[in-house]
């Protein structure tokens, strides 16, 4: 589902956020740290700061629907990955300096486009995360503009 | 932690990214980023509706959806709740949101394309705080809360009046007000436009802060936010120009893609990166003299409690100015007497070299004068500028006066309101800019006197 081109662009250090939504279809959402794409694309891990991961989690556990959306600030391109969630677990120590490498990465991306107030903090606490995988099963380009919703995958 | 929204109007100014999630009727749910969200009362935010996408089609199947967005103060996250109401394709809320969308538009030519088709209005049914998203504040507390300092204050304001009430002529009041909005206000960036003689144009008759030059450039209405502020006489603030800009640069690229070609670019008057904008229209009694627009290289300059005050102050500029405009000088010579006007020798000074030789070539049918083969001006002040050598290479005259000029007919000066200070203003600093050899210098109330440094050759073409 996720090509070689697409992966590199969303491992890049992207500005990401994952929808969810409970039982009564309200609405919920969370940022993600990084993402790690796996399988050949067909399965994304999507690492979620714990503090802010409650409402999502419950959700993901209940129906299991996804959307992750990805942008890149310099350029507002952008795709949403959609999927079902296949477990959640907490991150390995290991997987830190990877993860918090791709949200640095995004940092950088943000003060060059002016942003630097998101940058000269580090009160968010985008880690320790919950590693949380799920199965691909759409991709759709999000740019804005009339093609946006088109179907990449 | 819960809060009023009134509290967070800081994160609606569309300078850090926001996100939308909605859920399809069949549970599917969506994640997008937003170009803007707007504040609309306390219980209210508006969201612009500009492509049918699948957040839109989520919504009218499924009113219910959240927004994230981030406090700029402090970088606090905060979650809404929101639930739809109604689309709203006219109204102040619509009119607020397509302004400023049509202004950003107008940049990257993408006027009718990149345009707000509705504005979506959400009841907020609830406010909290983002617990991954903690704001610089330990113990974060709406009493607490420094609010950052408004700018357009009304002290500033009065201060600014009492400058401009100093003032003895337009030149003399338009250094006023920007040199009091940068010492008053902040802001070093700035630049008046005033009608022109064309229809639905604005050209650049003062600026402060741009090294470049820029007087007597032309701006249609429409164009950038400067045209949008003088097409719809309603004052534009961005503070998140940048996003903006990237986002509909966007779009362009992919309607650009689809086959669309865009409609030419409108070159950027001013800084080359702004980050925050605000235009305001100068309006006398309806009547749009003018549009003043300050630039700052800062985001978030702008503040919501700014709103009543930026207004104050377009009518009390457009006023002064329009007052200056009509106040023609009325005592002087009945006619001055004609001085010979010998060439003066070069003077060296510092900066760039004076030249010995000019070359001037009048365009009539275009209306237009080239200084050495650039575009040095056009219209009234052309056709001044014509006579005045003129009159200096056959008559040997220097010195001329306003009313001299007013009752020449060739000139095509109005009967009524001619602007004619306003003009010779116009020309004088456009000269002042292009040419260092070729000067209009006022010699007394309602006199000026040409004054030539180099030889000019004259050139005449239809």
């Amino acid at each position: 589902m996720l090509d070689k081109s697409l992966t590199e662009f969303l491992e890049h250090g992207l500005a990401i956020h994952l929808g969810t939504r409970n039982e009564a279809l309200r609405p919920n959402g969370c940022r993600v740290t990084a993402v790690r794409v796996e399988d050949q694309g067909r399965h994304l891990v999507a690492y979620l700061p714990a503090a802010g991961t409650a409402a999502v989690l419950e959700d993901l556990r209940s129906n299991g629907q996804a959307a992750v959306s990805f942008a890149r600030p310099t350029d507002d391109r952008a795709v949403q990955v959609k999927g079902e969630l296949i477990s959640a677990r907490d991150a390995e120590p290991s997987e830190e300096a990877f993860v918090l490498g791709q949200w640095q990465a995004l940092l950088r991306e943000l003060d060059m486009v002016g942003l630097a107030a998101l940058t000269s903090t580090s009160t968010w606490l985008m880690w320790p995360c919950v590693a949380v995988k799920i199965r691909v099963t759409a991709v759709f380009s999000q740019t804005p503009g009339p093609e946006a919703g088109a179907v990449l995958s | 932690m819960s809060l009023g929204l009134e509290e967070l109007t800081a994160c609606f100014q569309g300078i850090l990214p926001s996100m939308f999630f909605t859920c399809a009727r069949d549970g599917t749910p969506n994640a997008a980023f937003l170009s803007h969200v707007d504040y609309v009362d306390a219980t209210h935010v508006a969201l612009s509706f500009q492509f049918f996408n699948k957040s839109r089609r989520n919504i009218s199947e499924n009113p219910y959806a959240l927004i994230r967005v981030i406090d700029p103060d402090n970088n606090q996250g905060w979650a809404l709740g929101l639930k739809f109401e109604r689309s709203e394709t006219s109204g102040p809320i619509f009119d607020r949101m397509f302004l400023r969308i049509e202004a950003i538009a107008s940049y990257v030519g993408l006027k009718g394309i990149f345009k707000l088709k509705a504005a979506d209005i959400y009841l907020v049914e609830s406010v909290e705080q983002v617990p991954e998203e903690p704001g610089r504040q330990e113990r974060w507390s709406p009493r607490a809360r420094r609010h950052p300092d408004a700018v357009f204050t009304m002290k500033a304001l009065q201060e600014l009046s009492a400058r401009m009430t100093a003032a003895a002529n337009l030149d003399q009041l338009l250094e006023a007000i920007l040199s009091g909005i940068k010492e008053y206000f902040g802001f070093s960036h700035s630049m008046i436009l005033l009608t022109g003689d064309k229809p639905n144009t604005l050209i650049t008759i003062a600026h402060r802060g741009y090294p470049q030059g820029g007087v007597g450039s032309e701006i249609q209405f429409g164009e950038g936010i400067i045209g949008v502020v003088a097409e719809a006489q309603q004052p534009i603030r961005i503070s998140g120009l940048i996003r903006g800009m990237l986002y509909a640069a966007a779009a362009r690229r992919r309607a650009t893609e689809r086959g669309w070609r865009p409609q030419e670019e409108v070159r950027l008057p001013g800084l080359e990166n702004p980050s925050s904008q605000l235009g305001v229209p100068l309006v006398v009694r309806g009547e749009l003299i003018g549009v003043l627009c300050i630039e700052s290289e800062t985001a978030y300059r702008f503040h919501e409690a700014d709103k009543n005050t930026i207004e104050m102050l377009g009518a009390s500029l457009a006023i002064a100015i329009q007052n200056m405009q009509l106040k023609a000088p009325d005592e002087e010579p009945a006619a001055a007497p004609p001085i010979n006007a010998p060439i003066k020798a070069p003077t060296p000074v510092g900066g760039r070299p004076r030249r010995r030789h000019r070359e001037l070539t009048y365009y009539k049918s275009e209306d237009v004068i080239m200084l050495d083969g650039e575009y040095l001006i056009r219209s009234l002040p052309a056709r001044i500028l014509w006579k005045l050598l003129q009159a200096h290479k056959h008559e040997g005259r220097a010195e001329f006066t306003n009313r001299e000029l007013r009752l020449d007919k060739s000139l095509g000066l109005p009967d009524f309101k001619d602007n004619l200070e306003t003009r010779l203003l116009l020309l004088r600093r456009r000269l002042d800019e292009k040419s260092r050899e070729i000067r209009i210098v006022p010699t007394g109330r309602g006199r000026f006197a040409l004054e030539l440094e180099c030889a000019i050759e004259l050139t005449e073409k239809s």
